[in-house]
């Protein structure tokens, strides 16, 4: 496996939270521990996403953005002006309004109250996610294609 | 061969569902409210979505939110269980607008179904005796459901048009009676169905309510497989059912269960169905109605016939043929379900909580269905059915000894159910003759919740 790669997985570690990734493929196997783990790494706190395993009860094999979304929320802190955008819907994630527009918001860029977002694609019918404030996108946590489901955080956003 | 079947439904049915998807080898995608992020059927299926906050209406009964699921994550297939949308015929049609397969029988079907005076014309012209009452649509005036009542004769029951579980239903004795009654139940059948219409029955006392499961493929080959007396209800909502039925003769069944695969017949059927029946004390049966889904007490028939309904109506689903016919269909010994309500069995009202102590009992012929665990928070906003206790053995006299024995057995700690009132009923001895009707439940029926009062009562000077 090539440094990029491993770069590639180490930034969707941080993305989603995970503090352990074993990913095993036909070149071979890379098992990635995120430094500062605690002494005992629960299975309920920590999943793991692992390729080919038996599917086990009360453990939930998740797709990335799924679980993984809700657990990176519950391990960010958010500062006293920084808001949570989360998803009212179930649907598909999309940066921009279409496949080669410009995405709608970078990190860092500067937004209004009301201005769209994002967009939750559902049943072929595109909703725009309105920002509730005027302020800073700060952090974009799901990514571009991805399945979400109904409270989802989608992005932080720091409140002017 | 379906890939990913979504459950949209929730508790003991998603679970059983879950379970003959495995059987299957079909994977399963969970669908959750917020309220239900640590129910067992999240953690039981091998994905699961959120899609929507506590309120059914905003999660189990959103159509949008479940089809946006069953297609952003790649299901192929769509389970309703029973109640919130598996008799909604917008939502069968709707899945299969989207392309994916509704367990369950077509929507024309449901909606047929759903119309119960239009059912009703429908099996009086096919030669299904029906029971009297209301002609044509219904009625939607009083002045209309007092010709009807006059011409039936009371007792009648006043029932919602568009309706089942025994809402928008009420027991009229006489003419002074029916004005409030009728307002009364229109106004329930207005706020559950959206619907004034309702429609008049003559009421039968004493009358059995017997039920037969129907099981018919997309070729229009239907099956009966056997009778349930569900007459133990309160307030029109099942408390215990059994197979057979007590009363019934071989004659008898046969002459039942071929009017219910007529009934099928008639409307080309297909999937899971239930034919419903009262019994008159005299032997006459009456259509009431017909239930086009999967229903919460199939596991007494399972019990008896060795007929998985679940991985039926999802083979049905994926159209394979009907594998047994009427005469393979065999009945080994005795079933009864016993309906587990998360209740206070003195007061009748519901009892959420946190579960503490679960243990479920076991053995020979003890069936739990349940989506309990301990440490489970029962929550408020749904159905207080928590679980099911299916009992079968050779005779009925044996089902009741093992039931008594079972429920003896069975802890759930932390919050009240009904437990304690199944087992004065299998003490009872109307029951264990099996002399039961309708009005069975009647006799330990909790005293009606009183209001307090607003200030403390002021002692009489003596």
């Amino acid at each position: 496996m090539e440094v990029r790669e491993i770069k590639t997985l180490l930034v969707l570690m941080r993305d989603y939270g995970l503090v352990e990734l074993e990913i095993e493929d036909k070149k071979g196997k890379v098992r990635l521990v995120r430094g500062g783990a605690r002494a005992s790494i629960d299975e309920a706190d920590a999943p793991s996403v692992r390729v080919a395993t038996p599917i086990k009860m009360a453990t939930r094999h998740v797709e990335a953005t799924t679980e993984d979304g809700a657990k990176a929320a519950g391990k960010i802190d958010l500062e006293p002006n920084q808001k949570l955008i989360e998803s009212p819907m179930v649907g598909t994630f999309y940066r921009a309004a279409s496949p080669d527009a410009a995405p709608f918001v970078e990190e860092g860029s500067s937004i209004r109250k009301g201005q769209p977002l994002c967009i939750i694609e559902a049943m072929k019918m595109m909703n725009e996610i309105e920002s509730p404030a005027a302020g800073r996108v700060i952090r974009i946590l799901a990514e571009n294609g991805n399945p979400i489901e109904y409270g989802q955080p989608l992005m932080i956003i720091e409140v002017a | 061969m379906f890939k990913k079947l979504l459950v949209a439904n929730r508790g003991t049915i998603a679970i059983r569902i879950i379970r003959a998807c495995r059987e299957l080898g079909i994977s399963t995608v969970a669908v959750f409210s917020t309220a239900d992020k640590d129910a067992l059927h999240v953690r039981m299926a091998d994905e699961s979505v959120c899609i929507g906050p506590p309120a059914a209406e905003d999660s189990y009964l959103n159509i949008p939110a479940i089809l946006s699921a069953a297609t952003t994550f790649g299901a192929d297939a769509v389970h309703p269980g029973y109640g919130f949308l598996s008799e909604n015929g917008d939502f069968a049609e709707a899945c299969q607008r989207s392309g994916l397969n509704f367990v369950g029988p077509r929507a024309r079907h449901i909606r047929l179904m759903g119309d119960k005076p239009r059912a009703r014309r429908i099996m009086k012209r096919a030669g299904v005796p029906v029971l009297p009452g209301s002609e044509g649509t219904g009625v939607t005036e009083l002045r209309e459901a007092q010709i009807d009542a006059k011409r039936l004769g009371y007792p009648v029951l006043i029932k919602a048009a568009a309706g089942g579980g025994g809402k928008g239903m009420r027991i009229v004795r006489d003419a002074n009676e029916l004005a409030r009654l009728f307002s009364l139940a229109q106004g329930e059948s207005e706020a559950s169905f959206s619907s004034r219409k309702m429609y008049l029955e003559k009421y039968l006392e004493r009358a059995r309510h017997v039920e037969f499961q129907i099981l018919a493929d997309n070729n229009r080959n239907a099956i009966h497989l056997g009778e349930r007396d569900c007459s133990i209800q309160r307030r029109h909502q099942k408390v215990i059912e059994e197979t057979p039925c007590p009363i019934l003769t071989a004659r008898l069944r046969d002459k039942m269960g071929k009017a219910a695969v007529r009934a099928a017949d008639v409307v080309g059927y297909s999937n899971v169905g239930t034919v419903e029946f009262l019994l008159a004390p005299g032997g006459e049966f009456y259509f009431i109605e017909m239930n086009t889904r999967i229903q919460v007490e199939h596991g007494v028939t399972e019990m008896v016939t060795g007929v998985d309904l679940v991985k039926e109506s999802i083979r049905m689903a994926m159209g394979q043929p009907l594998a047994l016919k009427q005469r393979q269909v065999t009945f080994t010994g005795a079933s009864m379900e016993f309906r587990i309500y998360a209740e206070d069995p003195e007061r009748g009202i519901p009892s959420p909580g946190v579960v503490s102590n679960h243990h479920t009992p076991g053995g020979l012929g003890v069936r739990v269905e349940t989506a309990l665990y301990d440490g489970y928070r029962v929550p408020v906003q749904y159905d207080p059915l928590i679980a099911k206790l299916i009992v079968h053995a050779e005779t009925r006299a044996e089902v009741i000894a093992r039931a008594k024995a079972a429920l003896r057995e069975y802890v759930i700690d932390g919050i009240k159910t009904n437990i304690p009132l199944h087992l004065k009923i299998l003490h009872d001895p109307d029951f264990n003759r099996g002399e039961v009707s309708t009005d069975f439940l009647r006799r330990y029926e909790p005293p009606p919740v009183e209001a307090r009062p607003a200030v403390a009562p002021v002692s009489k000077a003596s």
